[in-house]
This record gives structure tokens, sequence and C-alpha cells, in this order.
């Protein structure tokens, strides 16, 4: 008999395809902190400048939004996570700087410490 | 509570490999090395391996920016010797004196942790939240509630999959009956974290006792307090945990139908409420024969409007039927009688998020965190005058000490703590000398404070505390429902007497009329509202006695907030720039360019605006 149990272990796998397929295994995983005080605090601008820098051929990069991280007085939040290295945090990000993280971080590798919580 | 034994847990889920995080600031330390010297990795060289370590970092020139620490037995002798690298809360285990130069070269100056010598166990949840923050930040904190907070996609059932989501429920439906649910939830020791603090697994009992039929199950996401936003986050965060709890509360009460109850002014977790219980639904976690079983249960959504007494059970229930939202007295409780007269489990979305865990890690492991009396987590919401405002989730028993000034980093600017308020407008000001009163349900109340539903605010030196308490009665007093006379009265006799004493018309019998109204009020009010309504103003009564005097007898209000006993004027570090005679609505202020001008005291209506132009500090307010 199939249990509740199998049948979440095969949902689960399914699950972790799916995000699989979406890119998630990029070099360069981007994720935007999106719950309501990180909005009121800008991030819906920066997530955009994101998007539509993916829609416009960024490409090994995995983007995603996120709950509230409990940084509040450091929103919005941008999470740069790397396999294999220590995840790089930039907080009060603004669109220009979203712009800059893209040209700088995203594509030529540089870590704008300045930036980092 | 630390990071001890249960903590090496690492998350299995494929989000995390490593994600750790760093403070930027760059004279302070970026790295926290903690090295076990228990006896046990004593004799497998620990000693050795710390004199390697300090060699090392001497030899990189590292000293000043990494710190060492020894610990005492982290518990895990069999993998000693161990080494911790904060931020992170990377484990390293089995460790030899010759992998020290590898973990030093790769992890402490590339930033690239040694996998090949990290401890790994059987990953459960992703509880301790190391893969973000700095230490200061998250190093104290351990998180249960919001687990996946900030970590996963809310909007995607997927990403909670892959977190082990749905799987307590699964696990319930596989191999629990719904009394081995409920002494679950009863050993844990959990519980009601809306504020009152009842024990869960006892509510869960007796619901689950009354005889068969329609039975509900409610999530009072009704978050009031003002200044709190637990609730909110939670849901906004990791919505499905909420829904995965409930629907293992229907399980165990023999209940089919579940309500959340949240506010209209809440749109984004609203919106993500009913995407995840779409997704739910698809999934077939959500209706009919839930996962194969013969288990049904489906949830909706209540708008509530707003109302602050809507929070309270009875009260809630009411307006989900549709009538005004007014409490009435129990008993009977929900309990027995809730929802359409039906038996009724309601509880805060705090205490359903716990219970995905509960049942996964298991009841035991859940008490065995917290202290006697109150066991698991607490989330607060951290306001006010602090340097790191935010949402933090910490075992019971950690202080406000260290709430306040390790998490929150203190006061900014330099200012003097002054007092912590918790529980919101029922709860109470806590001075400096209750700093070190360990977070629980009874030692909060021992204090004079309650623990609440997670509002903390930070007050410092700069604020009065009889408009503290003048504030909150006036939220409480325009928020009474109106039906009982001690609160819908007795509120606003508060109000008028401390809005009196604020102005500067107070006599030196109101503190005792405050007293002995706030003393009337908690006995004879018919609900939670009203019975707590007086805390703001009787703690700060015991606790800042001296300000209300002061204000009544020769009124002066020490921080300079209530504007009736104010008066501004101009001293000699006027240049006479003029700034504060253009701002100056009622033109009191007068003077020649470039000479010290003066402040007509009795055309001064003490709006403040000279004092903020003013670039030299020429302007003085008493």
């Amino acid at each position: 008999m199939v249990t509740p149990l199998d049948i979440i272990k095969k949902k689960r796998a399914q699950a972790v395809a799916r995000i699989i397929s979406k890119g998630y295994l990029s070099t360069k995983r981007v994720y935007v902190g999106m719950a309501t005080c990180e909005i009121a605090a800008g991030s819906k601008d920066v997530m955009d400048i994101f998007r539509q820098a993916v829609a416009n051929g960024l490409t090994e990069v995995y983007l995603s939004q996120k709950g509230c991280a409990g940084r509040c007085n450091l929103e919005p939040t941008v999470e740069v996570v790397e396999e294999g290295k220590i995840p790089y945090k930039y907080g009060k990000v603004t669109p220009q700087k979203a712009r800059d993280i893209i040209e700088r971080h995203l594509k030529k590798g540089e870590v704008i410490r300045e930036w980092l919580i | 509570m630390g990071f001890q034994n249960t903590e090496t847990k690492n998350s299995g889920n494929i989000h995390f490999g490593m994600r750790i995080e760093r403070k930027a600031t760059v004279p302070e330390v970026h790295y926290k090395i903690t090295l076990c010297d228990g006896t046990s990795c004593i004799r497998k060289q620990s000693k050795q391996i710390h004199q390697i370590l300090d060699q090392e970092l001497r030899k990189r020139n590292l000293k000043e920016v990494v710190s060492v620490h020894l610990s005492g037995c982290l518990g895990m002798c069999a993998k000693g010797p161990i080494l911790i690298i904060n931020p992170g809360y990377v484990m390293y285990g089995n460790i030899t004196e010759a992998d020290i130069p590898e973990i030093v070269e790769s992890h402490l100056v590339h930033d690239t942790p040694v996998a090949r010598l990290m401890v790994e166990e059987n990953h459960l949840y992703n509880r301790f939240f190391r893969i973000f923050g700095d230490v200061d930040f998250f190093g104290k904190q351990m998180r249960i509630t919001l687990r996946n907070c900030g970590i996963i996609d809310p909007e995607n059932i997927d990403d909670y999959l892959s977190v082990r989501g749905y799987e307590a429920l699964a696990k319930v439906l596989t191999d629990m009956k719904p009394e081995q649910v409920v002494s679950e939830v009863k050993k844990s020791g959990l519980r009601g974290r809306g504020g009152a603090g009842f024990p869960t697994g006892m509510k869960w009992e007796f619901t689950a006792k009354q005889p068969a039929g329609e039975k509900y199950v409610i999530c009072n996401a009704d978050e009031g307090d003002p200044g709190a936003f637990m609730d909110r986050s939670a849901i906004e965060g990791d919505p499905h945990t909420v829904l995965e709890g409930m629907i293992i509360g229907g399980y165990a009460v023999g209940s089919s139908r579940g309500v959340v109850y949240i506010r209209a002014e809440y749109p984004l977790a609203i919106k993500r409420l009913e995407k995840a219980i779409a997704a739910a639904r698809e999934h077939g976690f959500l209706g009919q024969n839930i996962l194969g079983s013969n288990f049904s249960f489906d949830i909706e959504i209540r708008l509530g409007a707003g109302a602050f007494v809507c929070g309270e059970e009875t009260a809630l229930i009411h307006s989900i039927e549709g009538s005004r939202g007014m409490p009435r007295p129990r008993p009977p409780f929900p309990a027995v009688s809730g929802l359409f007269g039906r038996p009724t489990l309601i509880n805060n979305v705090e205490t359903w998020a716990n219970i995905p865990v509960i049942i996964l890690d298991g009841g035991e492991w859940f008490s065995g965190i917290g202290t006697q009396g109150s066991k698991g987590t607490k989330v607060f919401a951290l306001a006010g005058k602090v340097r790191n405002t935010g949402l933090v989730e910490v075992p019971m028993g950690t202080t406000l000490r260290e709430i306040v000034f390790d998490i929150g980093g203190g006061i900014p600017n330099g200012r003097k703590f002054k007092a912590v308020q918790t529980g919101g407008p029922s709860g109470g000001c806590l001075p400096e000398p209750y700093l070190d009163t360990p977070i629980d349900y009874e030692s909060l109340a021992k204090a004079g404070s309650i623990m609440g539903s997670g509002g903390m605010i930070v007050i410092d030196e700069d604020s009065c505390m009889v408009n503290i308490a003048r504030f909150f009665i006036e939220f409480t007093q325009s928020e009474s429902c109106g039906k009982c006379a001690p609160c819908r009265e007795g509120t606003r006799r508060m109000l008028e007497i401390l809005t009196r004493i604020t102005e500067g018309k107070g006599c030196p019998e109101d503190i005792d009329k405050l007293e002995r109204l706030g003393a009337m009020i908690k006995k004879s009010s018919l609900c939670g509202l009203g019975q707590s309504a007086p805390n703001p103003i009787l703690s700060t009564i015991k606790n800042f006695r001296e300000e209300y005097e002061e204000h009544v007898n020769q009124k002066k209000c020490r921080a300079g907030v209530c504007a009736a006993m104010l008066s501004y004027t101009i001293n000699d570090n006027c240049v006479g720039c003029g700034a504060c005679k253009r701002a100056c609505p009622v033109n009191a202020i007068d003077g020649t360019r470039k000479e010290k001008h003066h402040i007509d005291p009795n055309k001064c209506i003490k709006c403040g605006q000279c004092y903020s132009v003013c670039k030299f500090s020429a302007v003085a307010k008493a």
C-alpha cells in the first residue's frame, strides 16, 4: 500500500526536480526579500531591475524572492549565493545599487564589500 | 541555551550547501571560532590544535579579525575534536593538527568552507538559522517558527516541499493516531503564543474529547498590537507551515474545517495564504482524502476589519459568525462551544507554526528547549530605540538584556536605556533592574509585564513614560468594544487623567486614583482586553513613579516630550541667522540679524520648529 509518507517523498523529489529545472544549479543564485516591510522599503523596484536583467539575457543566475529574514533596519536585502562559497548579503539596496550589483558582482564577480551587511 | 548537541544538524534540503554571511564592518572581528575544550576533545589533542590554530592565525596576520574561544563539552564527543566557525555555524569534526592550515587558508582567507571536514548529520529542520546573518544578530537566535522565513520562496510550494514540507502531515497520517498527536503536543510543553500561554496540548485534548460531529479549527492571525509584526512575517515568509499545523490540528481533534482569521490590513499575507491554500489543494494536502488517507480537511480565509478586540478568541468567533466582534464570558470555552456552538480549536499563528516541528522532531526534543515552565522559542518584533530592529526568535529563558543589547545591538546615538516594553497595550514597561529577567511566561508576569504576542519596544531616555502610558491607554480606550462598563468607562477615565497629567494640569491625588482605577478594571473587566488594559499604566507607575510625581508636582517632563511643560529659550550659541525666526509659524521669535534672537513665551505654541531647524544648538528646551 502507498502510504502518505511515500506520496510526500515522491512529491518532494518532484519539487526538487522542478526547482532544479528552473536553473537552481546556476553558478549564482540571487534572492530578493519581498515581504510587506521590504516592499515598503523599496524591494519591488529592486526585484524589477533583476527581473529585467534576466529577461535581457543575464544568464547563469537563479532569481527568487523570499520572505522577511528579520533585518528590518537594513531592508531591502539582496542575497547572492555561490555554491561552496560564503553567501553575500547586501543591505539597503536601491535600484542604482541593484544595477551595480548586476554589473559588478553578477557579471564580473566582484564583491562590493562596502554594501554588505 | 546555546548551540549544543542537537544543533549540529545541518539542513538537508537543496537550498543550502553553505549559505553563510559575514559582517562587513572591516575593523571588527570577521570570524569567531569556537573550539571544544571538553575532556574528551582534550584527550583527542584539542589543546595542540588550539596552539597550531594560534600559530596559523599569527602567521597570516589574522589575529585581529578572528577571535578564538574555548567552550565546554559540546556533546558531540564521537566527532571530536569539534571546531565551529561563525558566522554560518560551520562545524568541523574529527579534525587533526594537519587539517588546521587548510581550514584557515580555505575558510578564513577564501571564504570557502572545507566540505571534506564538515560534520554532516541526519538533517532535519533548518532550525538554526545559521545560513544567514552576522554573529551578533543571529548568534543567540534559534529559529523554529521562522525556520523558513527569509529562506524559501513563500509563493512556491516546491520550495516548501524541498525543506521537508508537509512531511509532518504525512507522518501523522501514516503512523499516528489522533490521540498520539495530542499526546505528542502535550509532551512538547508548547503553550499558546498569542500571549496568555495556555498549554496547547490541553486545549487540543479538551477539543478532541468532545463528542464527534462538526468541529472547527481556527488560526488566529488577528495581530493587533501596535508595533508587532510576527504573525504577518511568519505568514508572508512561510504560509504553508501554518496550514500544515492546522491540518494536523484538524486530524488530532477530529475536525474537517479550518478557518484562518486574518486582518484585511495584511493584503500580501492574505494573497500568499490564498496562493498557498490553492497550491495545497492542488497537491492534495487539503480537500477530500488527504494524501490517500480517509481524512478530509479544508481551510478558508475570513478577513477581519481590524478591531483589536477581535484577537480575543470569543470576539473573534463572533466576528466569523457574522456578528459584532464582542467577547462573551467564559466558560463555556471555545473547546466546548465555539464557532456556531461547536467545539473549536483556536490557536495563534506562531503556535500553529510550531506543530510540524514538534511532530517531526518529537515533543521530547521540543521540551528540551526553554525553561521549566515555558518550552520552545518565542518570536519578538524588536522595535523602538534599538540599533538592529527586526524579527528575532530566541529560546525561552533568554534574558531581556541579551535581546536588547546582544541581538538588538543596544541603544543608538549614545543614548541611555530606560525601559523595555513587552506585550503591547496589554503589557508593561520593565526598567534596567529587570533586564536580566529570563523570558518566560512566569518571570515576565512576576516582573509586572506579560509575554504577550511578541511586541518588544525599547525605550530610551528621550521618551516620557507618562506619555507612553497615555499612548497605550489611548489605543485600548479606542479599541474597547464597549460591552462591559469597567473597560468602557474605566479606560476613558484613565485616559482623561493621564491627558491631564501630560498637559501639566495633574494633581497629586491623580497617581493614587490611577492605581485604584487600574486595579478595579483589571479585576472586573469581561475579557483580556480590559483585564490587561491598565498594565502599561500600573507598571510605569510602579517603576517610574518619580516621573509621574515630577509631572504633577513640579510640572516637569524630564524627557522633554510633554509639550505643555516645555519652554523653549535661545541661548548664547545664537549667531542670529534667522532660521528659527523664519520657521516659527506664530511669529514668536524676534531679533535683528547677526544678533541673539529671543522667543516670546506668551506667543510660543511649543511646536518645536525652531529647535529642529537650528544648526547651532542655540535653541534649548526644558
